[in-house]
């Protein structure tokens, strides 16, 4: 049962107006009882919502609105300040590829590196190794530094490792693709695949079509807020037109 | 605090192999490209070492082997210790891209850390002990020690190491303070001479530290091929897993911001 439960999720930071206090200034303003100038800011104020099999969730909002933190909330990365976040299924957060690529490493051994990180067991990695050469159209230079690879050879390896597997939950932070155009075609093809045989799927994009295209409910927020959860025709217009009114 | 434990040793366990890759990442990377790669991490305490002796013995008018030996024995632990202090510091902050982008259990990094100093700091003990034996040292029952003053160095350098990663992230000055530190406490250490040799008005501080036990387990097998006494073990598991305890206090009170601050 893959299900995602957030429950009045709030994710605050704390702004320093000058400088991370030093340990000096923190042991000053500790005897003085001063407390160091920071201020909170909300990125996510109180969001609940739940996602169950079948949800293809788009997440629109202005920059800055607080879905990039959103997602990474939903992938554990940032932990609640207040509230919940429930995940029960296997989670694949493509939110930036390549994280984790150690550029001394050969791309071969990032495999391995990388594919840990992403939560890939050795035997599972062992069996997609020649898959995700060959997606990559790497072999060539699979056993070369990926420090020398060029932007687009580095795109086409993270690309390939992070999709090779189908997860429960797939997490999109805006579309990501890399390499020349026949790449981007199988790429694309690869994504549409993963996203049909995931049970959830969840992306940031600001790309309206594309999210009325592949999603089938839609979450719009505001500066941190949940505005809106419904149909994507409805929240994507609702959204469109207090964009263009703040204009 | 029992309940933090098993989950926290729940999540290492699911993500050991992320720990692995992360240690032998360590271990492989640093030399990579120089011609002599891994020996290095020999060669070079090897080399320190035997400079320090030859100073240290005409200096102390002692015998050079002797005082090698007395030396050696000491060094072994102390660059354990110091380096897993050191490497500490900035193991959430150099990984500060990976912390922000996935979440992996925050305590694999100072514990891939002192991982991969254990690993590099058994094979230098063997070259260590190779030359020991060369230049007259003893093979007695009493090394057989050896293996459980490791483990209890280990405990003890991960507690300290936990303590200053998380630390480091918090207040940045620490990474330099650090050094400076460590620079004092290796002339407050018995190493460079007998732990009850330091009189006046530092003595107390040589008391005061928490190295000392752990300097006497190596020292006793390896230079006066005898077992620790009772009381130095006793007093080593103690300040070994007093500090690991705090160490795992001040790192659980400090996981979940440390995202925030990196």
């Amino acid at each position: 049962m893959t299900f995602v439960s957030v429950e009045n999720l709030s994710i605050n930071f704390r702004i320093y107006h000058d400088r991370s206090p030093s340990l000096k200034e923190y042991f000053a303003n500790f005897f003085k009882k001063k407390s160091p100038t920071v201020s909170t800011f909300v990125a996510v104020n109180n969001v609940s919502f739940q996602l169950s099999a079948g949800d293809r969730v788009g997440i629109v909002g202005h920059n800055g609105a607080g879905k990039s933190t959103l997602l990474k909330a939903l992938c554990r990365v940032y932990p609640a300040s207040s509230g919940n976040v429930q995940v029960e299924g296997r989670i694949a957060p493509l939110l930036e590829i390549g994280a984790g690529f150690h550029p001394e490493f050969t791309g071969r051994e990032n495999i391995y590196l990388n594919g840990s990180i992403l939560g890939y067991t050795k035997s599972e990695l062992q069996g997609m190794e020649s898959d995700v050469i060959e997606f990559a159209e790497l072999s060539e230079f699979i056993d070369t530094p990926v420090k020398y690879y060029s932007t687009g050879m580095y795109m086409r390896l993270a690309f390939s490792l992070a999709t090779a597997m189908h997860p429960e939950i797939l997490i999109l932070d805006e579309v990501f693709a890399g390499g020349d155009i026949s790449f981007m075609e199988k790429a694309r093809a690869r994504m549409h695949s993963m996203i049909d045989k995931a049970n959830i799927m969840v992306m940031v994009s600001h790309d309206h079509h594309l999210i009325s295209s592949l999603c089938n409910r839609v979450i719009w927020l505001d500066h941190g807020k949940l505005i809106a959860d419904g149909s994507p025709d409805e929240v994507v217009n609702q959204y469109l037109n207090a964009m263009t009114k703040m204009q | 605090m029992f309940e933090s434990l098993k989950t926290t040793n729940r999540e290492i366990k699911a993500y050991s192999n992320v720990l692995n890759q992360l240690v032998r990442q360590q271990l492989i990377l640093r030399y990579r490209r120089t011609v002599l790669g891994y020996l290095w991490t020999l060669i070079n305490p090897l080399l320190m070492m035997i400079v320090m002796a030859f100073v240290f013995s005409s200096l102390f008018h002692a015998e050079l082997e002797t005082f090698a030996v007395f030396l050696f024995s000491a060094m072994i632990p102390w660059n354990c210790f110091s380096a897993v202090v050191s490497q500490s510091a900035g193991s959430f902050i150099n990984n500060e891209s990976l912390i922000k982008k996935i979440y992996l259990p925050k305590l694999i990094f100072p514990l891939s850390v002192a991982w991969a100093l254990l690993i590099d700091s058994f094979f230098s003990f063997i070259a260590l002990f190779a030359l020991i034996m060369l230049i007259g040292g003893k093979l007695s029952w009493a090394l057989l020690f050896l293996p459980s003053a490791y483990m209890l160095l280990f405990i003890f350098s991960l507690g300290c190491g936990l303590i200053v990663s998380v630390a480091t992230v918090f207040f940045r000055d620490l990474q330099y303070v650090i050094a400076i530190a460590l620079q004092g406490l290796f002339f407050l250490s018995p190493i460079l001479y007998k732990s009850d040799a330091i009189k006046g008005k530092v003595a107390w501080l040589v008391q005061l530290n928490p190295l000392v036990p752990f300097i006497e387990l190596f020292r006793a097998p390896l230079f006066e091929s005898s077992l620790p006494s009772p009381s130095i073990v006793m007093s080593s598991i103690a300040v070994a897993l007093v500090t690991l305890v705090i160490g795992f206090i001040v790192f659980k009170r400090a996981e979940n911001n440390i995202v925030f601050r990196l």
